[in-house]
């Protein structure tokens, strides 16, 4: 079977902190990352692959950089690599994403299973995946917790709800998001990483698709951001002083008077 | 091609733009600003920029006829005949949006064996609710609810459809967005209206809750946002409110592609959402052992516990007690964090919370800014004693 | 209590009597001091009425030196302050000037932040912190236990990990001021105070001087060693204190010296597929060649560690059964023996050059290239942390577990290190030791230096008693290796027995003798480093 993974490069978990002078954005040594949600759809596909054979592709928008994530991907047991990369796709909200990214599925074609991670850690909107089912005109389910079984090209998981779980079966080809309870993912092996050094990364750019340009970019997003700001957290605050007996006398008191007041 | 440029003559080299950057894609040479390659033209920069001096153009295009829709739906999400509070708290938020439009707010309401909970949407400040009632309905499916939504969306045009960030709520989203070819807006916690434009402001958190971000979506219709439970207050419910009820007729089934096989619920003692109290464990409890104090207190205080991302990652607690960005919202009465440093992903899960009481070893913490109660102090040592002078 | 800094003992003060060793002293009194006037205080008190003292940190010590035996407890957590900051132009070094109290993990939280408390600073250490913000700088002495205070660490000589390639604490101590038992003080700064072959004298701020004889026994021949003393001909005095568990004075301050941090930083789990070729790669590691036709590794690891096959089935065990350590990496069914190494460097293409010759060896040694875990991030770095401290944390759980059925069991633990060629030969004598007892016994640590912790988990009194003596037996076998009974734990009250199996009573009491040209009435830390005995005229 072939399976696409999609991919995002992100800047590293925790990095983007503001300064509180300035209000600025410090960058000092931000390492971008493979979002860690797609880390988790990596180790799936290679997991599958490992138990039934499969051929699994790394796809990914992005600024040129992202081919270093795509190399890691490979490190990691993917097997080919494609990287969508064009000032034409820049500005994408996640309409204008799923097109791109639907663009290099067909080039990539014939596929039976493509992987997303649950959402992307610096936009978090989870929108991506499903939109890019809908695009393609395929089944899709997202928060999958765990794939049971593959077999006569039917999926049988577990999707994770606010409820509990529901086991659900599909038919091939489909996507799924998944979940990080869906697995461990590996760390690259050295051998892994001799072989990533040396493999290819297919480059995508606008010219070599027959796009739509008024489907992507900027120019294909609905959304726009009018404006940013930085959120202000002003409260009063009481730092309970003493020894810790006092400390915790005084926090039982504050919160013997807050149940009590609410009638808990 | 849409692109953005640095209008050399009025940059005077700043540098309010590169701290602005959340992508690192701007730099200063000679004294002029400089747009890299990685921009990836999200338009923060132009905010920025005291002087004028960036220009961000884009063209537009597909525009569809906006005058021609009007109205808020609310999905109404049901699961076996019990509507999710989030629909009732989106209700009550669309009525305030309405009246500034000067126009109604319909909830959509689809399932099977339902018919008792229209009263109380417009109960909730629902002004017509349209019922769709069809025991292929029972069952939530992306693709069918989704298909079924679209059909109505065309056919009834509203501005604004407003979703609950339930897990079915975005999985449903993005389906109804992409069919309808309009903008999504994830998660938002503040939703405004810019009545000169009758547009729709939905603002939500951006890199990690670092930044605040207001999206409008001014060409396509309708404007799509998804909102988290609890993030909106409802409305005192009104029983004696009047609305319409428009039943509408059944169409023939949609097909499904993915079938459910079963639910396995959870049966969580005190959910997290319902919790008045959360006492909530982060990586400053020390170790997993530790977690039982925590669990402790939440007993003793008849609340729930809750826990931060570094603790659901350390495997120490599972991931749907994960409180944050990347987990559950909670509005609790009372959230007592301990050994939690505060990172504003965190801060992002917490709702209007009337209480914060946090317990850290480090002063500096950042959770001690929002907390309403703080003590410097080792949860390890200060937990066991509150426990024996609460009981 | 004439003092007031001193607290009459109650039940409150319960955790006091212990530490990480698990064993639980007595005690009559204890002070929670703020500064060295304090201590100074404390310490005259006590001297005029002859009150043994015993000195305190974060009590995470594994050899019992901070459990009081009796009098009084001086607790130095609270004085936790940081002085300041010096800066060496000509050597483009640093040093900062801390409070004994002070744990490793706010060390290394203020070198991350380059944010300190500059209460009380004065220009010139305001100035270095100017400078120090310009670079990247970190502390290198690495113990797994991070909430130690820098006062326990000297005490005991603490190392870790990374003293592989940076040493043990020792090697990064520029200066320390140090009360002695009658309240005066002694300050020492690395290269002022040398001995004279073994003769020595030395000025408190006092004025009085102390002068001797350093004892005259040989020190082990390994890079890691805290048993007894640190004792060589024409020594610096500063190290007399260094690695002294408490039996010569209270430290009040101390420099510590900071290193440049390397843009990069790997770590790298290599999986044999068994012991003997894992050590193998461990000497290819440290630079030995062990191919004739081929040259050794160019890789300079900052650490060599060991995971025995023994402790990788505890960890899949636990990995199954205990949702705490499921997130930890998958460890397949053929991984035998791991090999766990970090490095640092100026360019990650200078670290892959290396690893690139290490993945050579580890085929021509046997084993697969693909058994192997590269972290080359800070993410995946953290997740190998996690492994290498999932083996002491799944060995504590299982003691506490045990302990609830039967309380007097407590870890059995080894800190022992030998010279570099001994390394197959201790290795065989602590499996064949393992396997005639038939113990519950798992091996790990540092093994770059011939480090390695065995630790036992006794399932019953029968097992502890039995896996006592064959510890007892080791450390004479160590001995005749040339080895160190104490590497990095220190003496303290548990490893007393095992100190004199590696010298005879002559050199005991010479060290005895020295202690007391410091403390002649022998108040500080009773019981540590030497037996305990009664003598006329002392409480």
């Amino acid at each position: 079977m072939k399976i696409i993974v999609c991919i995002k490069q992100v800047p590293g978990t925790n990095e983007v902190k503001l300064d509180p002078a300035t209000n600025t954005i410090i960058r000092d040594n931000i390492a971008s990352i493979i979002n860690p949600f797609d880390t988790y759809a990596i180790e799936e596909a290679v997991r599958i692959k490992e138990k039934m054979g499969a051929e699994i592709y790394g796809l990914s928008m992005g600024i040129p950089s992202s081919q270093e994530m795509l190399r890691e991907a490979i490190s990691l047991k993917v097997d080919k690599a494609m990287l969508l990369t064009d000032r034409k796709f820049a500005g994408a909200d996640t309409l204008a994403t799923s097109y791109a990214l639907s663009l290099g599925i067909q080039k990539i074609g014939d596929y039976d299973l493509i992987i997303c991670g649950k959402q992307a850690i610096d936009g978090d909107t989870a929108q991506v995946g499903p939109s890019l089912a809908k695009t393609l005109g395929i089944a899709y389910i997202t928060d999958v917790s765990k794939i049971i079984e593959i077999k006569d090209n039917i999926m049988h998981c577990l999707k994770i709800t606010d409820d509990g779980y529901e086991e659900l079966k599909v038919k091939l080809p489909a996507l799924i998001s998944v979940v990080k309870e869906i697995n461990m993912p590996r760390l690259p092996s050295i051998k892994g990483m001799k072989h990533a050094r040396q493999a290819k990364i297919e480059i995508v750019t606008f010219a070599d698709t027959d796009a739509n340009e008024n489907k992507l970019g900027l120019k294909g997003s609905p959304t726009k951001v009018r404006k940013t700001f930085v959120p202000t957290h002003e409260i009063n605050s009481e730092i309970i002083e003493g020894t810790t007996e006092e400390k915790v006398n005084r926090l039982a008191e504050v919160l013997n008077s807050k149940a009590i007041r609410k009638g808990m | 091609m849409a692109s953005i440029d640095i209008i050399k003559e009025q940059c005077i080299g700043c540098k309010k733009c590169v701290g602005a950057c959340p992508f690192g894609a701007i730099e200063i040479i000679g004294k002029k600003a400089e747009i890299k390659d990685n921009c990836t033209l999200c338009g923060v920069c132009v905010e920025s920029c005291k002087f004028n001096a960036i220009n961000f153009e884009f063209d537009v295009v597909e525009n569809v006829d906006i005058s021609n829709y009007e109205g808020i739906f609310v999905f109404a999400e049901q699961r076996y005949g019990k509507l999710k509070t989030v629909s009732l708290e989106l209700i009550g938020k669309a009525k305030s949006l309405a009246q500034e439009l000067n126009t109604s707010v319909t909830a959509v309401l689809l399932g099977h064996s339902i018919d008792n909970l229209s009263k109380e949407l417009i109960a909730y400040g629902a002004d017509k609710v349209l019922v769709m009632d069809a025991p292929w309905l029972n069952d939530f499916n992306d693709h069918v609810y989704g298909e079924v939504m679209v059909k109505l969306i065309k056919d009834y045009k509203p501005e604004i459809v407003l979703i609950g960030a339930t897990s079915n709520g975005r999985s449903l989203a993005p389906h109804i967005s992409s069919s309808l070819r309009t903008g999504l807006t994830a998660d938002c916690t503040v939703l405004d209206i810019d009545k000169e434009e009758r547009l729709l402001l939905q603002t939500r958190p951006a890199f990690g809750g670092n930044l605040m971000a207001t999206i409008v979506c001014e060409n396509h219709r309708p404007q799509m946002s998804t909102v988290r439970p609890k993030v909106f207050k409802p409305l005192e419910p009104d029983y004696s409110r009047e609305g319409i009820i428009n039943i509408l007729p059944i169409p023939t089934p949609v097909e499904r592609f993915v079938e459910k096989i079963k639910n396995i619920d959870n049966n969580e003692t005190i959910s997290l959402a319902d919790a008045d109290i959360i006492v909530s464990v982060g990586k400053g409890i020390g170790s997993a052992k530790n977690i039982q104090l925590a669990k402790d207190l939440a007993d003793v205080l008849g609340g729930a516990l809750g826990a931060s991302r570094s603790v659901v990652d350390s495997g120490w607690i599972p991931y749907s007690q994960q409180i944050g960005q990347t987990g559950k919202t909670v509005a609790p009465k009372i959230y007592i964090a301990c050994g939690i440093s505060g990172a504003i992903q965190h801060i992002a899960g917490l709702a209007d919370i009337e209480t914060i009481v946090a317990i850290n070893i480090d002063p500096d913490a950042p959770i001690f800014k929002v907390a309403h109660y703080g003590i410097v102090g080792d949860c390890r040592e200060i937990l066991p004693m509150l426990i024996k002078k609460i009981k | 209590m004439d003092n007031k800094i001193k607290i009459r003992f109650t039940e409150e003060y319960g955790e006091y009597l212990r530490d990480e060793s698990r064993q639980v002293g007595f005690a009559d009194s204890i002070s929670f001091v703020k500064s060295e006037e304090e201590i100074i205080s404390v310490l005259k008190e006590n001297y005029a009425n002859k009150i043994p003292t015993t000195i305190q940190g974060a009590r995470t010590g594994l050899a019992a030196s901070s459990v009081p035996f009796g009098g009084h407890v001086i607790n130095l957590s609270r004085m936790n302050k940081v002085n300041g900051i010096r800066y060496d132009e000509v050597n483009d070094k640093f040093y900062i000037k801390l409070q004994p109290g002070v744990l490793l993990v706010e060390i290394r939280k203020y070198l991350a932040n380059k944010s300190f408390i500059t209460d009380g600073w004065n220009d010139s250490s305001k100035n270095a912190l100017y400078h120090m913000k310009k670079g990247e700088w970190f502390y290198s002495t690495d113990p797994t236990e991070i909430s130690a205070t820098i006062g326990g660490m000297v005490a005991c000589n603490a190392s870790g990990a990374k003293s592989f390639r940076y040493g043990s604490t020792r090697d990064h101590i520029q200066s320390i001021r140090a009360v002695l038992s009658d309240g005066d003080v002694i300050s020492l700064r690395r290269g002022e105070v040398i001995s004279d072959g073994r003769l020595f004298s030395v000025t408190t701020e006092g004025g009085r001087i102390i002068s001797g004889r350093l004892p005259k026994y040989e020190m082990p021949n390994v890079k890691k060693n805290t048993s007894g003393y640190f004792n060589k001909l024409n020594m610096d005095i500063i190290d007399l204190f260094i690695g002294s568990d408490g039996t010569l004075g209270v430290i009040s301050e101390i420099e510590i010296e900071l290193n440049k941090k390397q843009k990069s930083n790997w770590g790298i789990t290599i999986f044999m597929p068994d012991e003997d070729k894992a050590l193998d790669l461990v000497r290819a590691l440290r630079g030995e060649k062990i191919f004739c036709d081929r040259n050794a590794i160019n890789l300079n690891p900052s650490a060599i560690e060991f995971f025995s096959h023994n402790a990788l089935d505890m960890l899949r065990e636990q990995q199954r059964v205990n949702p705490a350590f499921a997130t930890i990496q998958e460890i397949k069914e053929n991984y035998h023996t791991a090999i766990y190494i970090e490095i640092e460097d100026d360019s990650d293409d200078k670290i892959w050059a290396g690893v690139e010759e290490l993945g050579e060896i580890i085929v021509k040694l046997g084993g697969d290239e693909d058994a192997t875990w590269v972290a080359n991030n800070p993410t995946n770095l953290e997740k190998l942390h996690s492994f290498r401290h999932a083996c002491p944390e799944c060995v504590n759980m299982q003691i506490d577990l045990i302990r609830k059925s039967d309380s007097r069991i407590t870890k059995l633990g080894t800190d022992m290190s030998v010279p570099d060629n001994k390394l197959k030969d201790v290795m065989k004598m602590y499996n064949d030791g393992i396997l005639e007892n038939n113990l519950n016994a798992v091996i790990f640590g540092h093994i770059g230096n011939n480090h390695l912790h065995v630790n036992t988990i006794p399932r019953d009194m029968d097992e502890y008693n039995r896996g006592k003596e064959l510890y007892s037996s080791w450390a004479e076998k160590i001995v005749s290796m040339g080895g160190a009974v104490s590497a990095e734990h220190g003496v303290g009250k548990l490893k007393v027995p095992f100190l004199q199996k590696m010298f005879t009573k002559d050199k005991i009491d010479d060290m005895r003798k020295l202690k007391k040209l410091f403390d002649p009435d022998q108040l500080f830390n009773r019981a540590t480093i030497f037996p305990y005995v009664e003598s006329k005229g002392v409480k």
